[in-house]
């Protein structure tokens, strides 16, 4: 048997307001990519959008998103996401824009760079700490990273929770 | 601002998307080859001999101070062709014919779908045969590509086992009689220029004959490269082509840049021509021993007082030729000085 | 030519130049079922703009091509498309069905990567 390959694109969306990230859902995000590839590419990226296309994970806290398109057209379709500039969603339409940070054969390996990427943030975050209770926090999150499975969730949480 | 207020750095991991374009694969070469006519080796009647059956002929003499008569009468004497009318395949294998007097093409054909039948002046007839027709006539041949349905045969009549009554004529005779009776329309000219050679063929059967069609259009305000400021060798030769091309088809050249039409323009450095220019063609079934009569002539026309700088020879083949995907056109320009340079174009997709 | 190049040897020079073909060019016929509709060039090419941007696009109908002659009683046009562009826009006159609500279609009669080639077609030859 030969796998069905596909490529997986780690994306950041980027808001002004990030409370608005939580009202977003996979459908809301799936149907904006599908309006700007018709858009950009046509009746024929669209017909390319719609095979084996779907929104793979979310997270409305960090606004981070999966998307698997097939390995075939995944160039096409990525040229097209530049172009979103907001997502409908039921209650509002939030502007914002996709940031791809990683291209990536499996969820697995996607899942890896992202657990990397955020790590390194937090190093970035860690200068610019205002007291040492902050430091403390950040540094136990940094310390967290090491146990691998499951642990960026949480620690962006706690990010989050500072001014 | 994301990060809970702290400054973000966007981390461009990947390189931007590069558009994957839907493209075909195609195979375009072009031969450009320089050389003189006086050089001993030019290998320029090799090159001719490889389309032996041309449709039109075209020479573009720019800047031309004097009536190109003298080559008018050059295209006006080119032997003229017979078009044979249901012509039954099996008589080209005639002793009298076929042997290297006369040449010819089956005419109305279509390469693609229909059978069709080349008969050069080397004696070798060709057969270019869909899978049907290639398994009735039962005589050895190839098969145009790989895994194509059409067939090509060919066969050297000149060759002694090919004599009359010898077992491998018999058999592609007995072929080309019974089991395949090809009827076609046929082009034939006498290859070596003696016209008896098709009397005995005439006197059978219903046949018109056809002289080249010779025209001359004259351009003024032509849009030209400019030889002064640059050797004409030194252009891209698919811009030159491509404006030799446009002014055959009588195509403006003389677009402005924001043009919603079009923004084909002459290539650069170029300059409006202030004489008159002379397109000469001539359409019909010319061999190639007529374009060498022509190239002859036209580098002596060049040796003259106020003739152009340059002229240029294009050559259109039939296009239902042998393999299909074979060049068809070639484009000689000439200069005063003998030299040469031949564009050989080869596109196949 | 310049008076020098007399006394230099003749020089023997081949190049061949692979793939390098910068365009294609089509010539295009426009069937309408109405024969009497009139089809101007600037129609025609906006036509054909719409059928690229349905099908491949606002990207598809940024891609650039001329239209090189136009004859309005044959509907003939030559087109020229940079070779990367010949698919996007030969497929989308594949799909142009439609022409101001009568149904229409492109027949694409002959293309090549030389103008010249599209000048000279052996099968117009009549003799009768």
């Amino acid at each position: 048997m030969v796998r069905v390959k596909s490529r997986y694109l780690l994306c950041e969306i980027n808001v002004t307001d990030r409370n608005s990230l939580l009202l977003l859902n996979d459908k809301a995000i799936a149907a904006a990519v599908k309006e700007v590839v018709a858009r950009i590419h046509g009746d024929y990226g669209a017909a390319m959008c719609s095979l084996r296309f779907s929104v793979k994970y979310l997270n409305t806290q960090t606004g981070m998103v999966f998307l698997r398109f097939p390995k075939m057209s995944y160039k096409l379709l990525w040229s097209a996401l530049p172009f979103i500039t907001s997502i409908d969603t039921r209650w509002k339409k939030i502007p914002c824009f996709l940031n791809c940070l990683h291209v990536g054969g499996t969820i697995r390996t996607c899942q890896k760079f992202l657990i990397r990427y955020n790590t390194q943030q937090l190093h970035r975050m860690l200068p610019n700490c205002q007291n040492e209770e902050e430091k403390e926090k950040i540094r136990k999150a940094i310390l967290s990273c090491s146990i691998i499975q499951g642990a960026f969730e949480d620690e962006r949480d706690d990010n989050e929770d500072e001014p | 601002m994301t990060y809970a207020g702290l400054p973000v750095v966007i981390v461009s991991r990947c390189s931007g998307p590069k558009v994957v374009e839907v493209k075909m694969s195609s195979k375009t070469l072009l031969n450009c080859e320089t050389s003189s006519l006086r050089h001993p080796n030019n290998r320029l009647s090799a090159h001719l001999e490889q389309l032996p059956f041309n449709y039109r002929a075209t020479v573009l003499l720019p800047d031309c101070g004097c009536a190109p008569s003298q080559l008018d009468e050059t295209l006006r004497s080119f032997q003229s062709f017979y078009l044979v009318r249901n012509l039954p395949l099996y008589e080209l294998l005639d002793e009298h014919l076929g042997r290297g007097s006369v040449c010819g093409l089956s005419y109305k054909t279509r390469i693609d779908e229909d059978n069709c039948a080349f008969l050069k002046a080397n004696g070798h007839l060709c057969l270019s045969l869909d899978k049907d027709s290639y398994e009735l006539l039962g005589i050895e041949g190839k098969a145009c590509k790989p895994k194509s349905s059409r067939y090509v045969v060919s066969v050297d009549l000149n060759d002694r086992s090919m004599a009359p009554g010898r077992p491998r004529y018999q058999r592609l005779f007995s072929g080309l009689t019974s089991r395949l009776p090809l009827k076609m329309e046929f082009l034939l000219a006498p290859a070596s220029g003696d016209p008896d050679a098709l009397q005995p063929l005439l006197s059978r059967y219903e046949w018109s004959r056809h002289t080249p069609e010779v025209s001359c259009r004259l351009l003024t305000h032509l849009s030209r490269p400019d030889p002064l400021t640059c050797d004409l060798r030194s252009y891209d030769p698919f811009d030159l082509l491509e404006w030799l091309g446009a002014v055959q088809a009588d195509i403006s050249c003389d677009n402005a840049a924001d043009s919603f039409l079009s923004s084909l323009a002459c290539p650069h450095p170029s300059a409006q021509s202030s004489q008159s220019s002379f397109l000469l063609e001539v359409r019909g079934l010319l061999l190639p021993q007529n374009i060498m009569t022509l190239v002859k002539q036209l580098s002596h026309f060049l040796e003259r007082p106020l003739s152009p700088p340059w002229a240029a020879v294009t050559v259109h083949g039939f296009m239902d030729n042998l393999h299909v995907h074979e060049r068809h056109f070639y484009t000689l320009v000439l200069f005063p000085d003998h030299a040469y340079s031949l564009h050989l174009a080869t596109p196949a997709s | 030519m310049n008076p020098e190049s007399k006394d230099e040897p003749v020089v023997y020079q081949s190049v061949v130049l692979k793939n390098a073909a910068p365009y294609q060019y089509m010539k295009v016929c426009l069937v309408l079922e109405d024969k009497s509709t009139k089809v101007s060039a600037v129609d025609l090419k906006q036509f054909i703009i719409t059928g690229l941007k349905s099908l491949h696009g606002e990207v598809g109908a940024a891609s650039h091509f001329d239209v090189l002659k136009y004859d309005e009683d044959t509907l003939t046009a030559f087109l020229r498309v940079s070779t990367i562009g010949l698919v996007k826009l030969w497929s989308s006159l594949t799909l142009l069905g439609f022409y101001n609500k009568q149904s229409c279609a492109f027949r694409v009669l002959q293309v090549s990567p030389f103008l010249l080639s599209l000048t000279g077609n052996s099968r117009e030859l009549e003799l009768d």
